[in-house]
């Protein structure tokens, strides 16, 4: 079975729900996608710049520590090494040199955290592009240090102010400036979201995660690991990492979302919790009301405050090929902290819902061996967590 | 309520074009809605798009997204839109066409909000993030019932894309003037002009054409080569500074028929 078929779909979900204008641009896309696969030039681009400029392939670290406080075998994916400090640069190095292909001069992004808009903007200076970053008035507050990187990195922030002021909002709004420049513009997506081609296009991007993580623990550890388990907001870390293992039956995935104040309050776990509908161009679970009004997310983790989650996801959660679950806000950051004072990482809010989540794993799972996704690093949450100290 | 197949028949044979109104139900409070339909009745209006007012609504500009925000928060929702239409159904001869994005009409149940269309006479529908390689399962719900499926074709669709959306549409055929989101605009005729003449080669379907219109000249420019055209952000900017006024509805009235001689 071929994942996504050719009309965008994982199972049920996927598609592209789009408007009309958009349609042109997303087959243009997608065949561009398809002959870049097929040259060998863009390929070892591709190669050269992921191991010259962003520093792959990254450690998979065993951390000797915290798998001896916990009773189990914790290996991360040092994800939070790369240039930039996190796994978004592996995607947007890819989309920029397949826009450059397609003869596009300018590129648009969405941002949450600022971690995606600071790889965008890099790869903007870095190829010549000219570059917007869309992000959201409230995130802009909460993550000042990412704003001022894509500063000094050239680009233009476009700050929204509608709706929740978040990373809904910023999709939307990159989506409204695609749609009126479509002809120069290539709107580099940063998660595994949004209408077909774009799922396809970041979870190949973001699958050398998985692909290395599989070399690297047979190297040390002879097999396979047990489980995967990576936090889940649109999915791009996840399914770079589970995507690798897809065939692999025995190894177990489990993706973390944010559970915010609590499941029954504000929270971000669009899997758990949310409908099936369609939100930017794609069918999958979304946070919504009975008439299919979208609700405001939160989670500490500006990265996983979103609504929707990927259609790759969904019909993983539909198949049963991956386990969710949910960590809160305050879950979070005793994480963060953990991996801080046990291993000397300091991890973003975003992976840091999957290292606590480790402490339950533990529990039924003595002596078994984990890879934790440890997507980003931590500096630009350091403001957020003076708040909660002790 | 006319179908708008017939209400285009009219026309033709009256020799006129397609006055299209848009308006947001439940803006800016639902309880405004049956009044402006009952307004537009006796204006020059030929067919009224009614919107569904959506959360995220990716294809507008601020004058939409604002009244969409400001309907939600005052209650607006599909159950609402379809009893406001219950009551007022036998004064209501003016065509209609809803209009939504995907996830209300997907959420309320395609079947179940096509039956209620049904039952009150709308006859028309359009689905703004819905293109063609997403729409079998509607198609056939929408025969079924006997609506009218609305169809956008833009400046980036193809000829032959736009063939197999002529052959899906019924009623007529949206034609957004420009790639872009819906708001006030200026833009050149002559490469609207030659894209919709060969449109005309394609489809006997009248070709309506929306997207930044908001003056009468644009009006008049476009309709030397269209069958219609559509107004909706002007018309929801007028709503949003003069609903307070005493005399609102007198005042829409006159403002809108200003688009038009009749």
């Amino acid at each position: 079975m071929r994942l996504p078929d050719k009309s965008g779909y994982f199972g049920h979900f996927g598609g592209k729900f789009i408007p009309e204008t958009l349609s042109f641009c997303l087959k243009e896309l997608e065949e561009s996608y398809l002959k870049a696969g097929k040259d060998k030039g863009f390929k070892r681009e591709l190669r050269s710049y992921l191991k010259e400029y962003a520093g792959r392939p990254t450690p998979l670290y065993f951390a000797k520590n915290l798998s001896k406080l916990l009773g189990i075998k914790v290996y991360f994916k040092r994800e939070d090494l790369l240039h930039t400090g996190a796994h978004k640069i592996n995607n947007s190095l890819g989309q920029a040199i397949l826009a450059r292909f397609m003869g596009k001069k300018r590129l648009i992004a969405e941002t949450g955290a600022g971690q995606h808009g600071v790889s965008v903007a890099t790869v903007a200076s870095l190829f010549g592009f000219r570059c917007d970053i869309y992000m959201g008035q409230e995130d802009i507050e909460r993550q000042k240090m990412n704003v001022l990187r894509m500063k000094v990195l050239g680009a233009r922030i476009r700050p929204v102010g509608s709706g929740s002021k978040t990373l809904k909002d910023a999709c939307n709004e990159a989506m409204r400036d695609w749609v009126t420049n479509v002809k120069d513009t290539y709107y580099l997506l940063g998660s595994t979201v949004g209408p077909h081609p774009y799922p396809l296009l970041v979870r190949d991007f973001q699958s050398i995660i998985g692909r290395e993580t599989k070399k690297q623990i047979v190297v040390r550890e002879k097999r396979l690991p047990d489980y995967l388990v990576a936090c889940v907001g649109g999915g791009s870390n996840s399914l770079g990492l589970f995507h690798p293992f897809f065939h692999d039956k025995k190894v177990k995935f489990i993706g973390v979302e944010a559970a915010g104040l609590g499941l029954g309050n504000l929270h971000a776990a669009s899997l758990l919790k949310g409908k099936v509908g369609v939100l930017h161009g794609a069918k999958s679970f979304v946070l919504q009301d009975r008439f299919g009004q979208i609700k405001n997310a939160h989670s500490v983790a500006a990265g996983l405050d979103y609504p929707g989650v990927g259609p790759e996801h969904a019909f993983y959660k539909q198949t049963k090929r991956a386990r969710y679950v949910a960590v809160n806000d305050k879950g979070a950051i005793e994480g963060f902290r953990l991996l801080s004072e046990v291993e000397g990482i300091i991890p973003a809010l975003e992976p840091s819902h999957a290292i606590y989540y480790l402490r339950t794993l533990a529990k039924t799972s003595r002596g078994s061996c984990v890879v934790v996704c440890l997507s980003g690093r931590g500096d630009k949450d350091l403001e957020i967590i003076q708040k909660y100290h002790r | 309520m006319m179908s708008i197949q017939d209400k285009f028949k009219q026309l033709k044979k009256d020799g006129k074009k397609a006055f299209i109104v848009y308006i947001p139900f439940g803006f800016p409070h639902p309880r405004y809605t049956k009044d402006i339909l009952l307004a537009l009745q006796d204006t020059g209006v030929d067919i009224v798009e009614l919107g569904i007012p959506f959360s995220d609504p990716l294809a507008d500009g601020p004058i939409i997204q604002k009244a969409s925000s400001r309907a939600l928060e005052n209650g607006a929702n599909q159950e609402k839109m379809f009893a406001t239409l219950q009551r007022i159904r036998s004064f209501l001869k003016t065509p209609m066409v809803i209009m939504t994005y995907y996830n209300p009409l997907f959420m309320f149940g395609v079947k179940k909000f096509f039956r209620r269309m049904n039952e009150l006479g709308v006859s028309g529908i359009t689905v703004v993030d819905l293109p063609l390689e997403e729409s079998s399962h509607y198609i056939k719900e929408a025969r079924q019932f006997d609506l009218e499926t609305v169809f956008f074709i833009t400046p980036t669709t193809h000829i032959g894309r736009a063939k197999k959306i002529c052959r899906a549409s019924r009623g007529f055929i949206y034609y957004i003037s420009v790639t872009g989101i819906t708001g006030p605009k200026s833009f050149s005729y002559a490469p609207l002009l030659s894209h919709i003449k060969i449109l005309k080669n394609i489809t006997r379907l009248p070709l309506c054409v929306g997207f930044g219109i908001h003056t009468r000249t644009q009006a008049e420019q476009i309709n030397k080569f269209s069958d219609g055209i559509i107004v909706g952000s002007s018309i929801v900017k007028f709503i949003a500074q003069h609903y307070h006024d005493k005399d609102f509805l007198r005042k829409l009235k006159k403002y809108v028929n200003s688009f038009v001689d009749k």
